[in-house]
């Protein structure tokens, strides 16, 4: 057992090289293949991690009338955490908004001495309120209005907000459901050529096959070398493709995602290079695998 | 050691099926040198193939050893072929390895160790008069060469029966002599030799056992035969 595996191996490094020109066919439609999936994958992460990023700064704000008191508001906050849909709610004191909104404009002086020279606090107290998922913000929105505290609000913003989450929303489906499309597709496409490069490195080794019929291999004496041979293509192809893709990707992003981004894409990165790369390499050694089994079926048949 | 019993191979179905083999009823001893002669098409080729079961009779059985072979398992096919030699016309050697390392290849596939393929390549090779081209290509050799090659190639897991489909068919008068001068001693050593020719002067020279098929029928069967249709 062990030395057909490792007389196989040797035979299926020295297929891999003493075919040449046809392995590197193999290996670079393989990394081809494998460089668009992987592609797809950057691009749904990309996309992910900006709409995580996105969604992190979307909530719905209820403004309470000035005259409410803190613990109604507290009541407020504990309903709606009841809530399923609500991932977070926070009360935002008259106080504290005064003071975000003094650091949010300190390059504006006018507007600055503006508020100071109300001697009462203008702004209102508020809850913000952050959904589990961008989709159920009109459901939040609307049993608010509808609630018990309706008479103590002076205003939810949601409405200024829905035509961008609602766009936000809709964006968000099309990149799932393209992205998904396009991995399907290019994965098929893989496949299909794959085997089909496959098939034409064993079709050459036909008569070789014949012989070692001949003089009595068993079937997986004659499989194993191309099984190796299909391993060393995907492990090949998973490793070029690595290498060509983190350059692309570290080059590409702030082009395509604007330069503001970067550091938050970028930065989650690193470790899902890592995940693509296993993804590669069990999808290139899983294919060559399988291509290899289904071309060679044919010349065992008895 | 093999025997043929109303042995009949068809190829195709129906309308049109074509009869390849009919009625082969024989029988052959351990040891013995026999010719199947005919002209193309006769069936030599396939009574061959059905020896190592490389095609399947349609009815009939085939005894080898004492085991009926005519529906041998794929599983079990490997071991039946190490127990036969086969030398083709073609040749049938892997051109991108030597001489020393396409004999080696049937060890090899078998499972022997790298200690008896070193020590039985150079001996079989010897046996066949090349022990002086074991680092040349196939395509460096001349074509009774490459037939000696398959030769020793066929012969060294030491099976009990060699199988010879035309291996004179590429090769000049006095090669082809030479060829079964080396068949003949290896029959001399032990070995069953199966042998399959439309070569008159062989046949007429050899003066062994000749089997004569016409049609896919056996229309002879001489122990000391002669080359006659």
């Amino acid at each position: 057992m062990l030395l057909t595996i490792s007389r196989t191996l040797k035979a299926g490094f020295q297929n891999f090289y003493r075919n040449g020109s046809l392995s590197v066919a193999a290996v670079s439609i393989l990394t081809l293949s494998l460089l668009i999936i992987s592609i797809i994958i950057v691009l749904s992460i990309t996309a992910n991690l900006g709409l995580k990023f996105i969604q992190d700064k979307i909530d719905i704000r209820v403004y309470f009338k000035s005259d409410t008191d803190t613990s109604k508001m507290m009541d407020f906050r504990s309903e709606i955490l009841r809530y399923g849909e609500v991932k977070s709610a926070d009360i935002v004191s008259k106080e504290r908004a005064l003071s975000e909104f003094k650091t949010n404009n300190t390059n504006k002086p006018e507007i600055l001495k503006a508020i100071e020279a109300v001697q009462d606090n203008p702004l209102l107290a508020s809850v913000n309120i952050k959904a589990t998922d961008p989709e159920k913000y009109s459901v939040i929105a609307n049993s608010i209005e509808n609630s018990a505290y309706k008479e103590d609000i002076a205003s939810i913003n949601y409405q200024q907000y829905k035509l961008v989450i609602d766009r936000f929303n809709s964006t968000i489906k099309t990149i799932r459901k393209t992205g998904v499309f396009l991995f399907i597709l290019f994965s098929l496409i893989a496949i299909l050529i794959t085997f089909n490069v496959i098939r034409m490195t064993i079709f050459n080794h036909g008569t070789e096959i014949e012989i070692m019929r001949l003089v009595g291999a068993s079937n997986n004496y004659i499989r194993l070398p191309f099984v190796f041979e299909g391993i060393i293509y995907g492990a090949a192809s998973a490793c070029i493709a690595i290498v060509l893709l983190i350059p692309m990707v570290r080059i590409l992003t702030p082009y395509i995602i604007g330069s503001s981004y970067v550091n938050v894409i970028q930065s989650g990165f690193s470790t899902y290079f890592i995940l693509i790369f296993l993804i590669q390499l069990l999808l290139g050694t899983l294919l060559g695998v399988i291509s290899s089994l289904l071309a060679i079926r044919r010349y065992l048949k008895t | 050691m093999i025997e043929f019993i109303n042995v009949r191979k068809s190829y195709g179905a129906g309308n049109l099926m074509a009869t390849a083999l009919e009625d082969i009823n024989f029988k052959i001893e351990k040891e013995e040198f026999v010719s199947f002669v005919g002209h193309s098409g006769a069936g030599k080729s396939t009574i061959l193939k059905l020896i190592y079961a490389e095609e399947k009779p349609t009815s009939g059985e085939i005894i080898f050893n004492g085991e009926d072979i005519s529906k041998i398992s794929s599983r079990q096919l490997p071991y039946h072929r190490r127990r036969i030699g086969t030398v083709f016309q073609d040749y049938k050697l892997l051109p991108k390895k030597t001489v020393y390392e396409n004999v080696a290849f049937a060890l090899e596939v078998s499972g022997y160790l790298t200690r008896e393929i070193r020590q039985s390549v150079p001996q079989i090779l010897d046996i066949v008069g090349l022990s002086n081209k074991l680092g040349s290509y196939p395509h460096e050799i001349s074509g009774g060469e490459q037939q000696r090659a398959a030769i020793a190639r066929a012969l060294v897991h030491r099976p009990a029966l060699i199988i010879a489909d035309e291996p004179t068919g590429n090769l000049d008068p006095i090669s082809a002599w030479g060829i079964i001068q080396l068949l003949l001693k290896i029959n001399k050593l032990g070995t069953t030799i199966v042998l399959a020719t439309h070569d008159k002067d062989i046949v007429n020279n050899v003066k062994r056992r000749v089997i004569t098929l016409d049609q896919g029928r056996i229309i002879r069967d001489h122990s000391k035969g002669r080359y006659a249709i």
